[in-house]
C-alpha cells in the first residue's frame, strides 16, 4: 500500500463511522418538532400544569407517545401535591355548554400517543395540598399496565 | 342630469352607505341598559353592574375558579384579545363567576393573582340571588353536577356552563358573542374597533 492510500484509509474509516452511526440512530429513533419518540420505549413529554390555589384543582397536560410494539393502558396518576389524580375530558354538550367527566383508564396502541391538552383529556389535580403557582413544578407518577411506573415534572405556567 | 336628479342621486347614496355601516355594526343582542346587579369585586367592594363600566367597551365572560381546564382557557383567550389589542384604553375586561358559593372575593382575588391578570381585569362575584338573575337575563346556564358518590349539598361538584366571550358597548348593550375557549382573539378585536368606529 502506498502512502497515499495510507494517508486516505483513516478518513474512509471515520466516514464510514460517522454514516453507520446515524443509520443506527435514525433506526431507534425519529424527531418529530418537539417530540422524540424512542422506538422501543414509552415516552413521557411536554408537560406542564396549571397554577392553582391550595384546596383547589389544576390540570396537567403531557403527550405518552408509546413507541413500544405492544399495548399499553394508563392505569392511574398520582402526584404529592394534590390528594386525588384522576384523568379528566372537557366535551362539549348538544346544547353548546361544556361539561367535564372522568374518562378512566386510557389505552394507548402501539406506536400511537395519548395527547392530554387543554379543553381535552387532562390529569385532574384535585384538592391541591399546596399553592401552585408560575414558576413551580409538579412530580407526577403514571402507572401503565405494561411498562410499570413513569415520572415526570411539570413545570407550572399560564397558558398562552 | 338634472338638479333634481342629482340631489336624489346623492340621497340614495348616502342612505345606501348609512345602510352598509348599520350591517357592519353588531346588533344588539342583550340590553342591560336597564339593568343593575349589586356584585363584589376582589377586595368585596360593590359594584354595580353594568352601570359602574358604562361609556367603556366591556370584554365579559363567566367562569368558575374550581374549573381547571375550560375556564382557564377561556381567561387565557381574554388575556390574548387583550394582549393583541394595540390599544386597550376604554376597555374592561370582565371575569363574573358562575359559582359564587365558592368563589368568594379572596378565592377570586387569588385566580387573578395566579394568572397573572392585570388592574384592568375585573373579577366578581356576589350572592346567589343576584348571580342567578344576571345568568339569567344573557341566557348562561351554569349548572352544578355532583359525582355519583357525592351528596347534592356537598361542595365537591363540577359544572355544566356556557362558554361565551360577550361584547358590551359603552351603553351597556351586549353586541356580540363569541365562543368563549375557542374565538381567535382578531375576531372579537375586530368588533371592538367597529364599536370604536
Amino acid at each position: 500500500m502506498d502512502t497515499i492510500n495510507r494517508s486516505i484509509l483513516p478518513v474512509l474509516l471515520l466516514i464510514a463511522s460517522v454514516v453507520l452511526w446515524g443509520c443506527q440512530s435514525q433506526s431507534n429513533s425519529k424527531e418529530e418538532g418537539n417530540k422524540k419518540v424512542i422506538l422501543g420505549k414509552l415516552e413521557l413529554y411536554d408537560g406542564w400544569a396549571r397554577p392553582g390555589a391550595k384546596g383547589q384543582n389544576s390540570a396537567g397536560y403531557l403527550i405518552i407517545s408509546n413507541g413500544t410494539a405492544s399495548v399499553d393502558t394508563l392505569l392511574s396518576v398520582n402526584s404529592d401535591v394534590a390528594e386525588t389524580c384522576e384523568i379528566h375530558e372537557s366535551y362539549q354538550n348538544d346544547d353548546g355548554t361544556v361539561s367535564m367527566r372522568p374518562a378512566g383508564r386510557q389505552v394507548i396502541a402501539d406506536g400511537n400517543d395519548l395527547t392530554l391538552t387543554p379543553g381535552g383529556k387532562h390529569i385532574m389535580l384535585m384538592k391541591l395540598k399546596r399553592e401552585l403557582a408560575v414558576g413551580d413544578s409538579v412530580m407526577i407518577s403514571l402507572t401503565f399496565s405494561n411498562v410499570g411506573q413513569k415520572s415526570l415534572k411539570l413545570p407550572v405556567k399560564v397558558q398562552n | 342630469m338634472t338638479t333634481a336628479s342629482r340631489s336624489l342621486v346623492l340621497t340614495l347614496t348616502v342612505a345606501f352607505s348609512l345602510f352598509l355601516t348599520s350591517c357592519d355594526s353588531p346588533k344588539t343582542i342583550y340590553d342591560l341598559s336597564d339593568t343593575s346587579y349589586m356584585l363584589r369585586d376582589t377586595d368585596s367592594t360593590r359594584v354595580n353592574f353594568p352601570a359602574d363600566f358604562s361609556d367603556n367597551i366591556s370584554i365579559i365572560t363567566f367562569i368558575y375558579t374550581n374549573c381547571p381546564d375550560v375556564c382557564p382557557v377561556i381567561t387565557a383567550n381574554m388575556s390574548n384579545i387583550q394582549k393583541q389589542l394595540e390599544d386597550t384604553s376604554g376597555i374592561n375586561f370582565i371575569e363574573i363567576s358562575f359559582d359564587p358559593q365558592r368563589d368568594t372575593p379572596s378565592v377570586l382575588k387569588k385566580y387573578k393573582n395566579l394568572y397573572n391578570l392585570n388592574d384592568q381585569f375585573t373579577m366578581l362575584t356576589g350572592r346567589s340571588s343576584a348571580i342567578r338573575e344576571l345568568l339569567d337575563k344573557v341566557k348562561i346556564v351554569a349548572e352544578k353536577v355532583y359525582p355519583d358518590s357525592a351528596a347534592q349539598d356537598s361542595s365537591n361538584y363540577t359544572m355544566r356552563h356556557s362558554n361565551y366571550i360577550f361584547l358590551m358597548d359603552g351603553e351597556n348593550r351586549i353586541r356580540a358573542k363569541y365562543p368563549a375557549s375557542v374565538v381567535p382573539p382578531e375576531n372579537v378585536i375586530e368588533d371592538i374597533q367597529t364599536l370604536r368606529d
